[in-house]
């Protein structure tokens, strides 16, 4: 089945859909492993993890593409995948639907920001007029190749022009053929409550830790009504810590391997290469190389 | 033990020096870039316009990335000895961008890059309908690129372009204007996107107050290199050039073959023959691989030519050995 196809079929069964964002094959693979159902490609995370660089616009469609092929390739999972503003105006929303349709990808989001874009959680972000971004979104559904492939409007309004035009914008986008609805960084629970209450469309909450939308968890977001939940910092604010503790550990130690108190299991190469797929390969090999 | 060759933008500057018009013709890829250097010319012009409808098929309206611009600008630099001068658009974006452009730009191999005040997504400067940003906010992109080739490479050619001149709401004054503003701003050279008589460009020579880049395309005039001269045009261009050929000859041959049939190739053929380039193996570089092959493989590794049909490279210079022996 396509991951298109297989999110679309989870959008339709009732209950909400997480999906936990991963910034690279390997976390990829790790939200896979969990038992997730979908998996996110956060562009803050790609930004950080493929550049080095923060959220600001910086990565190009092509780098976001590249990185999405790589991250639905290595899982089975569909990929929702942040494809920002769509790096440009309605002509590079039409190729950025077409690459990352092409990169194996079961939907992205788009937000109304000014192009280049800033992360949705930080200030300075600007937002196009509500009737340019309406055609984008129009162009982007219009031009999907794969009726399956799922289109998210996003509008970071909030922060800019205040909650009423974000919700006006929200159904003015799902009138010009979203088929989930983004508002993004809503600042308080009742604001999350309005969200849902007024715009008619299927929702899509986005849960930062540390960011401008409180802490709701999913129970919760499934009781007010959400259909999808992406959580884009989940992987890599855990792995920062970790790998600057083994950094530090290393540091101390002088060795990488575990000694003293607190010092841990082994993860061996194996270990490691079971998380990225290893047993299956094996397999293959086991199975298309001649025995000696 | 022989010094390394300075960098390309060490060696555009030097060709720069000599106050003579440069000609840049443009290429498109590896291949037309390998094609100019051959016929004699000194450095080259990769065009933007040529990438997004070489590379991608599609026209020049802003839909190349920056990341598929340098990467064809890395293949054209790594094919060639002269010094490339790369189209960079607007920079993809704000300073930030820009700043990053020519980092990556300057990693690729090439001597230097334009980069032009339209506004983001940009279109062919020959083409109606565009727009310009605030000179304030060009001003700060320029600036940003300023900063990014001082740190990565100084001799890295900054080239500004402005679109004001035939831009929706411009003027030749506001592009003077600007071209000197990014001029202060830090950039080498100045290129006033589309003049349309010689008097303009005349205008432009004197009012700009630092070296001139002359896009010899579209609607701007075509002038002779004595022309040129007298006017102290500092780089000429002219983007189209391997762009237009490749598509009149490709497509005449095909709609031969398409009308004549199949043996419409073997036609064409009788008359490449005696061409300078009618070997193309040879041109494509199997010569320089054999030569490769006997100085680095094993002896026994060339076993592999008896007895096999096809093109036979000859090693063109003598093995290190046969040198020794000589003398």
């Amino acid at each position: 089945m396509r991951p298109t196809t297989r999110l679309r079929q989870l959008l339709a069964a009732p209950g909400i859909v997480v999906a936990p964002g991963a910034y690279d094959g390997f976390s990829a693979r790790l939200v896979e492993a969990a038992g997730y159902q979908a998996c996110y490609m956060t562009g803050a995370g790609t930004a950080a993890s493929h550049l080095g660089q923060p959220d600001l616009g910086l990565a190009t469609l092509t780098e976001m593409a590249d990185h999405a092929r790589h991250l639905a390739a290595a899982i089975s999972l569909p990929l929702i995948a942040d494809a920002d503003t769509g790096y440009g105006n309605a002509l590079n929303v039409v190729r950025t639907v077409r690459e990352y349709e092409r990169a194996g990808v079961a939907g992205l989001h788009l937000e109304d920001q000014v192009a280049p874009k800033k992360c949705g959680h930080i200030a300075g972000k600007q937002v196009i007029p509500a009737k340019e971004f309406a055609e984008k979104v129009r162009a982007a559904s219009e031009h999907r190749t794969d009726d399956d492939f799922v289109i998210i409007a996003r509008t970071d309004a909030r922060a800019v022009t205040g909650l009423d035009d974000a919700i006006e914008r929200g159904n003015r986008y799902a009138e010009a053929g979203a088929d989930l609805i983004f508002v993004e960084a809503p600042q308080s629970l009742e604001e999350i409550e309005r969200v849902t209450r007024e715009v008619k469309a299927p929702l899509l909450a986005n849960m930062v830790a540390g960011g401008r939308t409180p802490a709701v968890t999913v129970k919760e977001l499934d009781r007010l009504g959400f259909k999808l939940v992406i959580f884009p910092g989940v992987c890599m604010a855990a792995a920062i810590p970790a790998i600057e503790a083994a950094l530090e550990r290393l540091r101390t130690a002088g060795t990488d391997w575990p000694v003293g108190p607190g010092g841990g299991p082994v993860l061996g190469p194996m270990d490691i290469f079971k998380k990225v797929g290893y047993d299956w390969w094996h397999a293959i090999e086991q199975r298309y190389t001649e025995a000696p | 033990m022989t010094a390394l060759a300075p960098r390309a933008s060490t060696r555009l500057r030097a060709l720069l020096a000599r106050g003579e018009p440069l000609v840049a013709p443009g290429c498109y890829n590896a291949l037309t870039a390998r094609l100019l250097e051959r016929a004699g010319f000194e450095a080259l012009y990769m065009t933007g316009y040529g990438t997004s409808l070489g590379l991608l098929g599609m026209p020049d309206a802003g839909l190349a990335t920056a990341t598929e611009m340098h990467l064809n600008a890395r293949y054209i630099a790594n094919a060639v000895a002269a010094p490339l001068i790369a189209d960079a658009d607007n920079g993809y974006g704000n300073a930030i961008n820009a700043l990053r452009t020519v980092r990556e730009y300057a990693q690729t191999g090439v001597a230097g890059i334009h980069l032009e005040d339209q506004v983001v997504p940009k279109r062919c400067g020959h083409v109606a309908g565009r727009e310009v940003v605030p000179i304030a906010e060009a001003v700060g992109k320029i600036r940003a690129a300023d900063s990014a080739r001082c740190a990565v490479d100084p001799d890295f050619v900054l080239i500004a372009r402005t679109d004001a001149r035939g831009a929706h709401g411009g003027s030749l004054d506001e592009a003077i204007r600007r071209a000197n503003a990014y001029l202060d701003a830090g950039a080498d050279m100045a290129f006033v996107e589309g003049p349309t008589s010689v008097d303009e460009l005349r205008r432009i020579r004197r009012e700009v107050k630092g070296p001139i880049l002359y896009n010899q395309t579209g609607v701007s005039p075509r002038l002779g290199l004595p022309e040129l001269r007298d006017l102290g045009v500092a780089v000429v261009i002219l983007p189209g050039l391997a762009l237009r050929a490749t598509i009149k000859a490709v497509y005449d041959l095909a709609v031969a073959l398409r009308t004549e049939g199949p043996l419409a190739e073997q036609a064409f053929d009788q008359g490449f023959r005696g061409h300078p380039l009618a070997n193309v193996h040879a041109f494509a570089g199997f010569d320089q691989v054999r030569e490769w092959e006997r100085d680095f493989l094993p002896p026994e590794a060339l076993d592999k030519y008896e007895g096999t049909v096809g093109y036979r490279p000859t090693a063109a210079s003598p093995s290190a050995d046969q040198k020794d022996d000589a003398r």
